[in-house]
């Protein structure tokens, strides 16, 4: 595709508005499948867009310990980092808009950012129940966060390089999924431990600490942080989908795959429970850290030896 | 109970996205109510003898029996609905069967408290028992 | 601050939960001290729900009182009302008709099927499990129909009067019962599997709140709670009621002590009461539905206790001559349960937590009730002993 302003490309198209927009449907997508699932009839189609009016529209409330300042400002960060991760994926089949060597590890940090400023944002309210979340949230982080760069690591190390574009040039459209088994199915998960859907949402877990580090948030915060978290959906699927399913240039079968893959994340997200946060801890440091070396050994090896 | 296994609401889950919700889309669906259903208290003047015992047992003190006459059989009822719990009680304690509840009215919402004020009776005979309430002479049961 | 023994507890952290909260259903207040995420101490504060109806008992007559005691509790309002008539025809020594007493027994296991069925569901949303909760209050809804079709309402059955029973079981309402708890029962036994070896539920329930028999006793647990650790103790078999010498009960015990033995304890009772509603529905008595009840009731006191889905119920009425009670005292069975859900979450985890709470099945409305000591002086904690030799002394002065 065409190179397009950086400005359109920021603001609009792909990223900005259309990657906000476009997670607002996946999130819909997500939330009727789940009531689907548990044979209820769930929102219609416009209800994850008026929820985000309903909270645009409400009074912020800031707590009195709170930092008012960071208050405001955290979710715009958080916000502000999703939408420059957006930048350097593969979206709807076009090539990343920009491309810079390293990219992935940016990316990937880029979207830690969100998670950081969510813990931020959570000792910041100075609540119970949101240092009680917090100290989840960045617990959960540091254990999922290194399975997960593992497991993006594989395909990285057999295209020898950090950068997104080039990772896709050396799939040159075939499907490593089929390659890199474990990493994707790795990916896959540490992905749900990332936007802290169960059985990962420890952080967030509604009976027992109300809503984790985003107790305090109302009004417009509340609304700009469900924003970034719907965009990490999308730039966290986009990844995934780009490393192993063969960085393709169709829209409409790159809108399938992502598809498919918010369809199986639902599944498991309705057939677990949630799991405390030790046992997410012990299952990440045990297993998954483990499988995804593993992996890469074997990939390592194979290239050497057989290739 | 050694056996462990993962995703066991599996077969659940899946039959019910093809299965039509369970939801019930109140209100263009509306279900069948039951024959037994306690809603709202209907009166029945002529099985009533006036003994007053309905309006006694209530423990909700919904029902108010007001007799003018009780060889003529000239009563007035009184019933708050929202007072009445629908216990059926009254239905219980009255010994002519003159009480029953509807089981087909049961959406009583409105939004207004003085729609749910009903008052049975003759007409001539409420506006007498009215009146002489108001004048502070009472002939309740 | 100070925790039981004396020591203070440095700057730590203390989670309330409650009055508000998503894991409550009815307001109550706890307040766990957490030490980053391991619970070190925890009090609770009661009484949010208290309504004062032991109070409106003594302004009302006996038959209005059976309402306002069926209005306890909301699941187990059946109970509630049969305990209350049982005392009451204890005292003016009427005896209900047996076909009164089996359909009593009939509309209390039913209501132990929809008690059970709901804490599965509500237990399971404590785990985040939501799979389970929405399923299981979709079979929920079976039950609460053929409670509707046999009494009139889904919860707040009105079914019992003083003397007897409300409403007959026809034909075709027998029909619908069958057929109900038939499909009901393929779900309880697919229910069973998911709560014995689902991985993920196991490892929200297995070895979390374990109280030995010893432990359960000296706390006094009653129900499901009690039969889950070994302690085998059921009113319908030890001291039966109503029907329950002609339709026998099995005990269900486990011997875990764990919140997996009490679910799987519930679940079980749940197969018990299918059987029991089969065999009531078989050998249904004939005769009729209510025995003369006189209005005014003579002097004298009575007790009656009655398994609640959740425990044992106690219930004291004292009359004296007219035709209101003089006295009403309930007890019940979440009372006990309270406590120990105090003294097993020490050493958990805060995630455990709604979980033990759930776990005892709580039912907040029902326990609240206020005691005022009059005289009995200091603040301290009793013993069991004091508590013990302060009644014994009460008595012989």
């Amino acid at each position: 595709m065409t190179e397009l302003n950086p400005i359109i490309a920021l603001m609009f198209f792909p990223g900005g508005i259309f990657v906000m927009l476009l997670g607002l449907l996946y999130v819909w997508i997500n939330r009727k499948l789940r009531a689907r699932l548990q044979n209820r009839v769930g929102p219609r189609w416009f209800q994850p867009i008026a929820d985000l009016f309903k909270l645009l529209s409400k009074e912020e409330i800031i707590p009195e310990d709170a930092n008012p300042t960071l208050f405001v400002v955290l979710p715009v960060l958080a916000l502000a980092g999703v939408l420059t991760a957006a930048l350097y994926v593969p979206i709807l089949g076009m090539k990343a808009v920009h491309s810079v060597p390293g990219d992935l590890i940016i990316t990937v940090y880029l979207l830690s950012l969100v998670t950081m400023c969510i813990g931020l944002a959570g000792a910041n309210s100075t609540g119970r129940f949101s240092l009680v979340g917090v100290t989840r949230t960045l617990t959960q982080l540091f254990s999922y966060e290194a399975p997960f760069l593992l497991a993006l690591l594989s395909p990285a190390i057999m295209a020898g390089t950090w950068q997104i574009s080039e990772i896709v040039d050396y799939a040159g459209g075939r499907w490593l999924m089929f390659t890199h088994p474990i990493s994707f199915i790795i990916a896959i998960v540490a992905l749900m431990g990332k936007l802290e859907m169960p059985p990962f949402d420890a952080p967030e877990a509604e009976t027992e600490i109300v809503g984790g580090a985003l107790t305090e948030y109302n009004g417009r915060g509340l609304a700009l942080f469900k924003l970034s978290h719907a965009a990490e959906m999308v730039i966290g699927f986009a990844l995934v989908t780009a490393l192993f399913m063969g960085g393709t240039t169709n829209p409409l079968l790159w809108a399938v795959q992502t598809l498919v893959l918010l369809l199986v994340v639902t599944l498991i997200e309705v057939l677990m429970a949630r799991m405390r946060i030790d046992q997410t801890v012990g299952l990440w440091w045990r297993y998954g850290s483990v499988l995804a070396i593993v992996q890469i050994i074997v990939l390592v090896v194979w290239q050497r030896i057989v290739l | 109970m050694s056996v462990t296994k993962i995703g066991t609401m599996f077969g659940d889950v899946v039959n019910g996205l093809f299965k039509k919700p369970a939801t019930n889309l109140y209100p263009f669906e509306r279900r069948e109510a039951p024959e037994r259903l306690r809603g709202h208290v209907v009166w029945d003047a002529s099985l009533c003898t006036g003994c007053g015992l309905c309006a006694k047992d209530c423990p909700s003190n919904a029902l108010d029996m007001i007799v003018l006459d009780r060889k003529a059989k000239r009563f007035v009822m009184r019933y708050r609905l929202d007072q009445c719990t629908y216990c059926a009680q009254c239905a219980t304690s009255c010994r002519a069967g003159a009480i029953s509840l509807a089981y087909d009215q049961w959406e009583l919402a409105a939004p207004t408290r003085e729609s749910f004020l009903h008052i049975y009776g003759a007409p001539d005979d409420i506006a007498e028992a009215l009146a002489a309430e108001a004048n502070g002479e009472t002939g309740e049961a | 601050m100070n925790n039981g023994n004396g020591n203070k507890i440095a700057n730590k952290f203390v989670v309330p939960i409650g009055p508000q909260h998503p894991a409550l259903k009815e307001p109550e207040h706890f307040e766990f001290t957490v030490d980053g995420e391991t619970v070190i101490d925890a009090t609770a504060r009661l009484g949010y729900a208290h309504r004062g109806i032991e109070k409106t008992a003594e302004s009302r007559t006996f038959v209005q009182t059976l309402y306002m005691m069926e209005r306890v509790c909301g699941i187990c309002s059946h109970v509630h009302a049969t305990a209350f008539s049982l005392c009451v025809e204890k005292l003016a020594e009427v005896e209900a008709p047996p076909r009164a007493q089996a359909i009593r027994v009939l509309v209390a296991e039913l209501e132990r099927i929809h008690s059970h069925l709901l804490w599965l569901g509500v237990g399971a949303h404590e785990a985040g499990f939501d799979a389970l909760f929405m399923y299981s209050w979709r079979d929920r809804e079976v039950v609460m129909d053929i409670l509707e079709a046999l009494t009139g309402n889904r919860v707040n059955y009105s079914a019992n009067v003083l003397g007897g029973v409300k409403c007959d079981v026809t034909d075709a309402i027998r029909d619908q019962i069958l057929t109900g708890i038939d499909y009901l029962e393929e779900r309880t036994h697919h229910y069973y599997d998911v709560v014995t070896t689902d991985a993920a539920f196991l490892q929200r329930t297995r070895g979390v709140g374990t109280m030995t028999k010893e432990q359960a006793m000296r706390l006094g647990v009653v129900g499901p709670t009690a039969r889950g650790s070994g302690v085998e103790q059921d009113l319908r078999v030890d001291a039966p009621y109503a029907a329950y010498d002609i339709f026998r009960v099995n005990r269900v015990v486990e011997q875990g002590g764990d919140l997996e033995a009490r679910f799987i304890v519930r679940v079980k009772e749940l197969f018990e009461s299918y059987r029991i509603i089969r065999e009531v529905l078989d050998n249904l008595p004939e005769g009729e539905l209510t025995a003369r009840m006189p209005r005014r009731i003579k002097e004298g006191e009575a007790i009656t206790r009655v398994e609640a889905p959740r425990g044992e119920l106690f219930y004291y009425v004292r009359s004296n001559g007219t035709d209101m009670p003089d006295r009403v005292k309930v007890r019940t069975p979440t009372i006990p349960n309270m406590a120990s859900v105090l003294h097993l979450a020490i050493g958990h985890q805060l995630a455990d937590v709604p979980m033990i709470l759930a776990g005892i099945d709580p039912c907040f409305s029902c326990n609240d009730r206020s005691v005022r000591l009059k005289s009995a002086g200091g603040d301290d904690v009793w013993t069991w002993e004091k508590l013990r030799k302060y009644g014994i002394d009460y008595y012989n002065d």
